[in-house]
């Protein structure tokens, strides 16, 4: 304990007469200590970069850019090829059932079994034909089939890029 | 030619200008790897580190908030990196453990903020010494004397990237410089 204090006392001593001393020589004593420090870490051989480690880290983020348009196509792909999957048959249904309601199938046969009549009421029977289009129907179907036909094309065209990420980065 | 701040450089770099990440990369380099190396103390995982630093920097680059300084924030993506690199590769031998309270207990005494002595800065094997009283320091003293002497870092600023706080920074820098005047007293 006595050993503590007195050790405590030295060292409170001493830092009063670096004060003193530095108040003396008008310097912060903290300042010229870090002035030196900086001085002596300058001496401090600085560890230099290889000569290509600039050019692995460029290819790195460029490979890491790659990557992550690869990453986005695929989680892109995958999105469409589910939405497509499930709308479209649903779609179809859809405007199976619409048509199917809207008897637009009995103006089409009557068109067919008396086509004179069309020819001379062709002007109603347009009408009534337009009339009874399910275009709500029509339009999704007609969406979904695009979205369908985008995946593929998407596929076809980056088959080799989506394959090769599944079964390398997957693996 | 015009010199950009490494914020305006980021967002330069965010709006599409390739170039910019370029000059970021050249001028964080040196101070990278330096520190990388101060850490690890192997050039070779040194550079795959100073790699690792900068592709997450590039890949985190949306995210940096331009009100904090860049400097600290890729300081502090090349802290972790380190590490993380520690925690992986090396486990810590308990023997390290019992070195490391000597160490305290020694430093916990001396309260030093005198100049260094002229002999010093004059010897002419400074540069060996030196190194070999740097390599001899445990990596949290390095690390604290390196980011201030070496980077010009503020004490804030140390205590932002080692994410400590302000007073253990203070210690430990204090504790550093008693371990490097001993060392190099010894020497």
């Amino acid at each position: 304990m006595n050993q503590k204090s007195s050790l405590n006392r030295i060292s409170i001593y001493r830092e009063l007469f670096i004060l003193r001393t530095s108040a003396e020589l008008g310097r912060s004593p903290c300042r010229n200590m870090r002035q030196d420090f900086e001085k002596l870490f300058l001496h401090l051989k600085p560890a230099e970069p290889p000569a290509g480690l600039f050019d692995r880290i460029i290819l790195a983020i460029k490979r890491e850019q790659e990557l992550q348009h690869k990453r986005r196509l695929l989680f892109g792909f995958l999105f469409l090829l589910v939405v497509s999957l499930i709308t479209t048959p649903l779609s179809l249904i859809m405007l199976v059932n619409q048509l199917e309601s809207s008897g637009i199938s009995y103006f089409i046969s009557t068109v067919v079994s008396d086509f004179g009549a069309f020819l001379t009421l062709w002007q109603d029977f347009s009408l009534a034909i337009l009339e009874s289009f399910p275009i709500a129907g029509m339009l999704i179907f007609t969406l979904t089939l695009i979205v369908s036909v985008f995946t593929l094309r998407l596929f076809l065209y980056k088959k080799r890029l989506l394959l090769g990420y599944l079964i390398h980065d997957f693996s | 030619m015009k010199t950009y701040t490494d914020e305006q450089l980021v967002t330069n770099y965010l709006k599409g200008d390739e170039e910019s990440l370029e000059i970021l990369i050249k001028r964080y380099l040196k101070p990278i790897y330096s520190f990388a190396y101060r850490f690890v103390g192997n050039t070779q995982v040194a550079e795959d580190i100073t790699q690792e630093v900068f592709v997450k920097a590039w890949y985190n680059l949306k995210k940096f908030k331009q009100e904090y300084k860049f400097k600290t924030w890729i300081f502090v993506i090349a802290k972790n990196t380190c590490l993380d690199w520690q925690k992986k590769k090396r486990p810590l031998p308990f023997s390290v453990l019992d070195n490391k309270k000597e160490e305290f207990s020694f430093a916990e005494n001396i309260k030093d903020p005198t100049p260094l002595p002229n002999e010093l800065l004059e010897r002419k094997d400074l540069v060996a010494v030196l190194s070999k009283a740097i390599e001899t320091l445990s990596a949290k003293y390095r690390t604290v004397l390196f980011l201030r002497y070496n980077e010009h870092f503020t004490f804030r600023e140390i205590a932002e990237i080692l994410r400590e706080s302000i007073d253990t920074i203070k210690t430990r820098h204090r504790r550093g410089i008693a371990i490097l005047r001993k060392l190099l007293k010894d020497k």
